[in-house]
Parts: structure tokens; C-alpha cells; sequence
């Protein structure tokens, strides 16, 4: 079978590219796209430095062959930041310090987004669950924790009164 | 080996008809893929299951039915299946989950594997749709003797246990994302509903992961502790059993043999009386 | 609603104040004016925003047009002799450009520490006659893709003899042993002539002769790989000048331009690294192994080469922190005074020397610890074997000795029933000390760590040991 176009909702864009057979979501975004947020540690789901949003879900875009997600939405670190200006995750990771070398930061946002968005107040624990597929090997997990309940409590206060009915 | 070709078929039949001619299934890729990504597979077609309308998940009237390509984030949050919930929790991370399917977790290498264990107590039933139609088969042979060739387990088929016979437990070198030193599930029904520990055992599935090449039950530990009071002792002397009958462990990277042998009475009898946590 | 938006977590974001008094006393600080601004203030990271955007660029973010790919054929053995090397089914392999072997490397044998007179050069680029070390690189396959790469380097078919291994240092350095190693000719390097690096210092034969006790105990570690997130790799560029860019994850970019100059026996000036944006390292990318031969594949295609680690190839072949055999043996005097320490160490360089002499060196320069003990024997042994070659990580030599010498500490003070924080106060080297090496301590300050550490533990020490100063011989 020759490589195929396959199609994404890439960012709320729709991305056209060809991929040859086996290639990752992985690949397609970093080679095909020009994304390259996302990043190859293991290429074995163990590491969690390429996790996306495929419909709204963080999977490990390495395990992902291309062709058995055409169509559907994926989102990257590219499609967090809109216009520039960093969203809550991201300034409280710049805030708390929970970067270091940099490498896992991509896949830490995208699971906390994905964590925010299903649970606007999650515990602790709950935190340390969702970043649980996500290594860090400069061992930099809890500012990583703090960063990412920082963001929770930022995201809260910005909108109040959703809040207050929402309770 | 360079990959050729990745099928999308969209139906079990399309999957069928497409195994014909050779190829890997798989489901949410993350077994599969790996080896891929190395250079290590061994075929040149991959059939991706993500389209074929296997992914519903169903609980009604007692019986619950899972599709093969079903995710095991798709399962725990079905509300018919809360049970299964403290299980799923324990297989890799939320991520992960977001992408292994029940139709996969039949097929891995132990210590993977954790959900085959709680349907092999659960006595499930696989539906497998092959060259000639379709047939069931006791989950208990698929993890035994796999599928036939040309075979695809499209779903995957259980009885509900009643409340309070339930039990789970999973020993693990870290709290979350880590594989089985020793698996235990269970579907143990007492004389008196298990509210008290005056009860005895009426009957019990046991079934064990990572202590044998593939989930294994505990057919020892089953049958000393009918008629008994689930007791730590009666429970310790059913793991001892267990340890000694039904169990063929091995080393990796995260327990030995002779330890995964020697903790699995304790283990056994945490799935029934949980450590207290401080 | 404002309680509900606090912070209800355990884990607490970074508090400044405890450098509020520092500030003040200096008159400094963001409010005061002076000129030390920073301190005690938070100042945010300059790299933290290409972190959390994404753009930061890491070397496989490089994209050039017509990228190949390099793949690595390894050894499959632990000690072999190379009979045959056949390419053709490779070759055969769809998308292989080219396949490079020993012969193609200008200068194929080098050591990372040549740089600073450590020799001799002990290490092929690609195997020539001989594999020493399971995952050694035989030959390199550059592909139109990554796949076709890996399929290319799994089709090279070697035919090996196989030879005796050795894994134990010990058994490495005894008479009869395999060698494993010719350029260096035994199983051990040579320290300016003597058979290890050595510290005498004083007599310590005597020392055990009137010693109320006498200790000795064995300690052994595990090689630890530093697995960082991102994988030991680069991407080489060649310039319409000639010239090579090298856009790589090394930490040493220096180490890396110099060694592989001397490598492709090209003028330095040839070379161009990008460099330090690392994904974390830990002393695990210092050793310039994939950049050489990724220049020998960019030149021989004319085309951008990526060569890159899989977690595999990270886990089994990047060198690793060196694993260590010590003994100890103490001279004690019945009050825990320690009046002699002897020390024979060995550690476990691998195959080839890489960062090890020198963190050998280090371990001895350690030694005995951060004790003053008037009299030290010390032979530690820099050995070779048929392991993965090990060289840096965080503290190499001292981390490992560390762990034995803290782990004697508490086994003398256990065996005399001594409160081990007093053991170590009575041994503490103080400011001025002659240490086993013939530096003068400065700037000790072990003797308020173990007193503050007491104190915050709820430990008690008695008045005298509380008094104690690492700028007095008070108590002693």
C-alpha cells in the first residue's frame, strides 16, 4: 500500500499531509507539520514526552499510527498558547519553576489542560495520577504538582462567577 | 521489518476479511506500536481496530459486554462497571488507558495484563469472529491457547458480580503505572453476602497475574476455602496453597520468581482484608 | 469564595522570605537600592517560556531538507573477534544509502580525555577486529528513513569468534585473565606508571597494630544509567562552505568540536556545534559517541544526517555511572576516635576508558572522607572489563565512595554503640587539616552541618559535641 493523505483537525485547523505506512502521529506532527512541541523520549509509551489531545483526550501520539486517527481533532502545546499569551498552565508552570531541562514540559501541559478541563479543582492526588505516564527525569515532579494546582487556582479565580454557579 | 501497509478496516467483517491476508491487529496500538517504532516487528501489515465499531461498552440486566476495541478509560467510566474501576486504575497511567483496549489486554505478555485477570474471574466469555462466523469461547482459553489464525476476539462478554463479592489487588513496585508483582481478582461469594467475617466461602474465582506466563486461577486457593471463614489465617494457609499449586513465576525487572512466590499469600489475603491504610 | 480560592494543597510554591533577613542586613535587595538585586528575590528562568510554548529547540526539532538517517549495527557479543562483516542483504534493503565500516572513519581510534594528556587512545570509532562490550557499534547504515535504517543495520550479518569475557574487577586484574583491551595491553590503567592511583599518608599498618578495634567491611554498587528524557543524538548539516554544522544534545559542545576534529582529521574550524539545549544529561552526554560518525555519514552522502539513540540503545550503551567494589578496613580507638583507614576501590571502567580514569582519580582524592584520620592507605583501581563502557554522572567517584565511607560510619558506631552523630563530630576534618592528599581543608563547615542537622532532627548532642567548631580543635 503507497503512503496515504491523511487528514487532522490539527489546533483547530484542518492539516492535509502525506504519511507512509507505520508513520506515528508522533512523526506526522514533528516531520509533516512542523510541530514540534511534542517530543520523541522512548518511542515506547513509557515516557509520556509526546502526549496529545486526539478529541480532547491526552494519548502518547508515539503509539499512535497516523492513518487510525485521520479526522479527528488533535491538539498540541502550538494550539495552548493562543495569540501568544500563555494560559494559565503555562505561566504557572513559568511561575513555579516546574521546568528545567524542558523536555517533558510539552506532554506535563497537555495532560494538565486535558486534567483542567474534565476537573476544574483537582486534589493532589488526583494530579499525581494524571502526570503518572509522564517522566521527569531531572526529578522536578513537585514543583510540577504545585505548578499544575497553581493553574487550577488561577483558572478559578479568573472566572468566579462560573464558580459560584457551577456550585 | 518496514512497515507496508496500516488497515483501518470499519467493520468485524472488513477485520476478518483483511487478517486473511496476514498482518498484526491491534488495538489502541500500545503493544503493538512499540515494536514497530524499533524495527522489531515481524510483519509488514498492521489492522488497526479503531474504526470497526468494536469500542461499545454495555452493562444491563447482570451481563456486561465490552467491545474489543473498547479503551479501559471507555470501561471505568461506564457506570454499570464501577466495580472494575479500582482495577483499571492500576493498569499504566490515565494516558495509556486513554489508548489499550480490553481486546489487547487479552493478548499481552505478563506482567501485563491486569483486566485479563479480572475477567478470567470473572469466568468471561469471548465473542470471535473468524473465517468461519462467529463462536464464544471461555476467556480462559483465549489467555491459555490464543485465537485461531484469522481469528479477531470482536468482544468480550461477563456476568456481573453481585455486590459485595468482589474482590481486587495488585502489588506494584510504585503506587500508580507500574506492572503486576502479584495480581489478584476475585468473585467469592459467603454465607452470609460477605458483611461479616462469620461467613464461609460458598463459592470463589481466583484468579492470579504475575506469577505464571499467563493469568492463571488459583484452583488450590479455590478449594481450600470453600466452606471456610475468610479469615487472615484461612486466607494465608489458601495463598500458601496457591503459592505451591497453581503458580509457574518468573524473573523481570521488577520481582523474582522466588519473591513474587513468596509475597503472594499476603497478597491474596490483602484482596480480602485490605491493609489498613494510615 | 476566598478560602475556596487558596491554595488547599500540601505542597507549597516557592517562599522568598527566608532570605528577607540576608536582604535587610545588606541593605540591598529589590527595595534597597544596592546592587544585589537578585538575591532573595524570585527571578524567572530565561528558557522557562520556549519550555512551556514548545519552541525551545532541541537538536531532533532540526529539520533540514533531505534529512538520512543513521542507524547503528551492534555487537550481539561480549567479547569477540570479528571474522566477517557481510553488507550485501543490507545494502539490498530499500532507502539504504550507504553503509560505513571501521574503514571509512579518518582517525578511527580516540579517548575523550586526550584532550587533557589522559591516553592512550583506546577506543575504535567502529569495531575493527575485535568487539569488547555487548551494543558496540560495528557499522553504521544511513538510510533514506528511519525504517529502512533500522531494517538495513538488522540485515548486517556478522561472523564472530566468540573469546573468554571478563565482568569482575577482580577477577579482571588477576594473572590469566582475558584481556580485554590491547591498546592499553593489561586490565587496569596506568597512573603514571603505578598500577592505580594511590594515597599514603602516614602508617597505617601501625595505626591497625594499636587500634582498639579493628573494622573491615565490603561495598559494592550497580552501574546507574542517567536515562534522560531525551536520547543521546545529534543532526549534522553540511554548509555550502564545506564547512559541518552539528546540532547535538552533548554537554560538553567543546569536547565535542575538538574530539571529533581529531576524529575526521579536520582543521577545527571545520566544524560548527549548536549546542546547549540539552534534554537532560546528568553526565550521561559527555563522551562525543554519535557525532564523529554522524560526520563521516553527512560527508559520504553529501546529505544532513540524523543519528540518534532509540531508549534501547540509551539504556544499554550509553556509558553509564561506573559500578564500584570498596573496602575499608578502620583502626578505631575504643572512644571512636578512627586513627587509620584503608582503602582498596575499584571501579568498573567497562571496555574502554572513557570520563573513568578520571572519576577514579576523584574517588582517591576523597578519601578517607571528610575526616581528619592521621594515617590513610590508598590503592583505588581503574579496571577494564567486558561491560558497557562507564564514564560521568553527577559526583562520579565521590558519589559511590560516599556510600560505603557513610555506610562504615554507621557500622563502626553500631558495633561500639556510639551515638553515629557523635562518631562523626569526633572524626570531622576541622578547617586546617592536612587532608590524605596534602591539601589544607578550608572552608569545612561538616561540624554546624551535623549540629544544625541534630538539631532540626530533635537529636540530642551533649554540651561539649554542641560546642564543637569546624574553626577551633574545641572538644577534641
Amino acid at each position: 500500500m503507497p503512503s496515504q493523505i491523511v487528514s487532522l483537525v490539527v489546533n483547530g485547523e484542518r492539516r492535509e499531509f502525506i504519511a507512509v505506512p507505520g508513520a506515528t502521529l508522533l512523526a506526522s506532527l514533528r516531520e509533516s507539520l512542523g510541530l514540534t512541541a511534542a517530543k520523541r523520549g522512548c518511542a515506547q509509551g513509557a515516557c509520556g514526552t509526546c502526549t496529545v489531545l486526539v478529541d480532547g483526550r491526552p494519548e502518547v501520539a508515539c503509539l499512535v499510527a497516523v492513518e487510525t486517527v485521520a479526522g479527528r481533532e488533535v491538539r498540541t502545546l502550538e494550539g495552548v498558547a493562543a495569540g501568544g499569551e500563555l494560559d494559565e498552565v503555562q505561566s504557572a508552570f513559568v511561575d513555579c519553576f516546574a521546568t528545567q531541562c524542558g523536555f517533558c514540559t510539552a506532554g506535563m501541559i497537555m495532560v494538565a489542560e486535558a486534567l483542567l478541563e474534565r476537573d476544574p479543582d483537582p486534589s493532589e492526588e488526583d494530579v499525581v495520577e494524571a502526570i503518572s505516564g509522564n517522566v521527569c527525569r531531572c526529578t522536578g515532579y513537585r514543583p510540577i504538582v504545585i505548578a499544575i494546582l497553581e493553574a487550577a487556582r488561577r483558572r478559578r479565580a479568573k472566572s468566579p462567577q462560573e464558580e459560584a454557579v457551577a456550585r | 521489518m518496514v512497515i507496508q501497509a496500516v488497515h483501518v478496516p470499519e467493520s468485524a467483517e472488513a477485520v476478518v476479511t483483511c487478517s486473511a491476508r496476514g498482518g498484526w491487529i491491534m488495538g489502541g496500538g500500545t503493544v503493538v506500536m512499540p515494536l514497530v517504532n524499533s524495527g522489531a516487528a515481524s510483519v509488514t501489515e498492521l489492522i488497526s481496530l479503531r474504526r470497526a465499531g468494536l469500542d461499545g461498552v454495555e452493562a444491563r440486566d447482570g451481563v456486561a459486554r465490552i467491545g474489543a476495541a473498547a479503551t479501559l478509560a471507555a470501561v471505568g467510566e461506564h457506570p454499570g462497571l464501577a466495580f472494575l474501576r479500582p482495577a483499571l486504575r492500576t493498569i499504566g497511567s490515565p494516558t495509556i488507558r486513554n489508548q489499550a483496549t480490553v481486546g489487547g489486554n487479552l493478548f499481552v505478555a505478563q506482567p501485563y495484563g491486569d483486566l485479563a485477570v479480572c475477567l478470567l474471574a470473572l469466568d468471561a466469555t469471548c465473542e470471535i469472529a473468524g473465517p468461519d462466523g462467529r463462536r464464544d469461547a471461555p476467556v480462559a482459553d483465549v489467555l491459555g491457547s490464543g485465537v485461531g489464525s484469522g481469528e479477531v476476539v470482536v468482544a468480550v462478554r461477563a456476568t456481573l458480580p453481585e455486590p459485595g463479592t468482589w474482590y481486587y489487588h495488585k502489588a506494584m513496585r510504585r503506587r500508580l503505572n507500574s506492572a503486576a508483582i502479584v495480581t489478584v481478582a476475585s468473585v467469592t461469594r459467603t454465607s452470609d453476602g460477605g458483611v461479616t467475617s462469620d461467613g464461609v466461602v460458598a463459592s470463589a474465582a481466583i484468579a492470579l497475574g504475575g506469577v505464571a506466563p499467563r493469568p492463571v486461577r488459583a484452583v488450590s486457593a479455590e478449594r481450600l476455602l470453600r466452606g471456610r471463614p475468610l479469615t487472615p489465617e484461612v486466607l494465608t494457609e489458601a495463598g500458601e496453597a496457591a503459592a505451591r499449586g497453581d503458580i509457574d513465576p518468573f524473573d523481570d525487572a521488577y520481582a523474582s520468581a522466588w519473591y513474587r512466590r513468596r509475597v503472594l499469600p499476603v497478597h491474596l489475603r490483602r484482596a480480602f482484608i485490605p491493609p489498613v491504610v494510615r | 469564595m476566598t478560602d475556596r480560592l487558596a491554595p488547599t494543597y500540601r505542597l507549597a510554591p516557592i517562599d522568598t522570605s527566608t532570605f528577607a533577613d540576608e536582604r535587610a542586613a545588606a541593605g540591598t535587595g529589590v527595595d534597597g537600592g544596592g546592587d544585589f538585586t537578585v538575591i532573595g528575590s524570585v527571578v524567572q528562568r530565561s528558557d522557562a517560556r520556549g519550555h512551556v510554548t514548545g519552541r525551545t529547540e532541541f537538536f531532533e526539532d532540526v529539520a533540514p531538507a533531505r534529512l538520512a538517517h543513521l542507524k547503528m549495527h551492534r555487537s550481539d557479543r561480549h567479547h569477540a573477534r570479528i571474522l566477517d562483516v557481510d553488507l550485501s542483504e543490507a545494502l539490498a534493503v530499500p532507502g539504504v544509502l550507504r553503509i560505513l565500516t571501521h574503514a571509512d572513519i579518518p582517525n578511527n581510534l580516540y579517548t575523550p580525555l586526550k584532550l587533557i594528556g589522559v591516553g592512550p587512545d583506546d577506543e575504535p570509532i567502529l569495531a575493527v577486529d575485535k568487539v569488547r562490550y555487548l551494543g558496540e557499534p560495528i557499522c553504521a547504515v544511513v538510510a533514506e528513513t528511519e525504517a529502512a535504517a533500522l531494517e538495513g543495520a538488522a540485515r548486517v550479518r556478522v561472523a564472530y569468534e566468540d573469546l573468554p569475557p571478563v565482568f569482575d574487577v577482580e577477577e579482571a586484574l588477576k594473572e590469566g585473565a582475558p584481556l580485554v583491551n590491547e591498546y592499553h595491553g593489561q586490565n587496569h590503567f596506568i597512573y603514571e606508571g603505578h598500577h592505580c592511583r594511590r594515597i599514603r599518608f602516614g602508617d597505617v599498618e601501625a595505626a591497625f597494630a594499636r587500634a582498639d578495634h579493628v573494622f573491615e567491611w565490603r561495598y559494592q554498587s550497580a552501574p546507574i544509567e542517567q536515562a534522560p528524557a531525551e536520547t543521546t543524538g545529534c543532526v549534522v548539516v553540511p554548509q555550502a562552505d564545506g564547512r559541518l554544522r552539528i546540532h547535538s544534545d552533548t554537554q560538553a559542545c567543546f569536547f565535542t568540536l575538538d574530539n571529533t576534529a581529531l576524529i575526521l582529521e579536520t582543521p577545527f574550524n571545520k566544524l560548527r556545534i549548536v549546542g546547549g539545549t540539552v534534554g537532560g544529561g546528568f553526565g550521561g552526554k559527555v563522551d562525543v559517541v554519535v557525532e564523529p560518525v554522524a560526520c563521516v555519514a553527512a560527508m559520504a552522502t553529501d546529505r544532513p544526517v540524523k543519528f540518534v539513540y532509540d531508549r534501547a540503545e540509551e539504556m544499554q550503551v550509553s556509558s553509564p555511572r561506573a559500578a564500584e567494589r570498596i573496602y575499608i578496613k578502620d583502626a578505631v580507638m575504643a572512644d571512636g576516635r578512627i586513627i587509620g583507614r584503608k582503602v582498596t576501590l575499584y571501579v568498573d571502567a567497562g571496555a574502554y576508558a572513557r570520563h573513568t580514569p578520571y572519576g577514579t582519580t576523584k574517588a582517591a582524592a576523597h578519601l578517607p572522607g571528610p575526616y581528619s584520620i592521621p594515617n590513610v592507605w590508598a590503592d583505588c583501581h581503574c579496571v577494564f572489563t567486558n561491560r558497557t563502557p562507564s564514564s560521568a554522572m553527577r559526583g562520579f567517584g565521590v558519589t559511590i565512595a560516599d556510600f560505603a565511607l557513610e555506610s562504615q560510619m554507621d557500622r563502626i558506631a553500631r558495633a561500639l554503640d556510639l551515638d553515629p552523630l557523635r562518631l562523626r563530630l569526633l572524626n570531622a576534618y576541622r578547617d586546617g587539616d592536612l587532608k590524605a592528599h596534602r591539601k589544607v581543608a578550608e572552608g569545612t563547615a561538616l561540624v554546624e552541618v551535623i549540629q544544625k542537622a541534630a538539631e532540626m532532627a530533635g537529636h540530642e548532642l551533649p554540651e561539649a559535641y554542641r560546642r564543637m567548631s569546624s574553626t577551633t580543635r574545641e572538644g577534641l
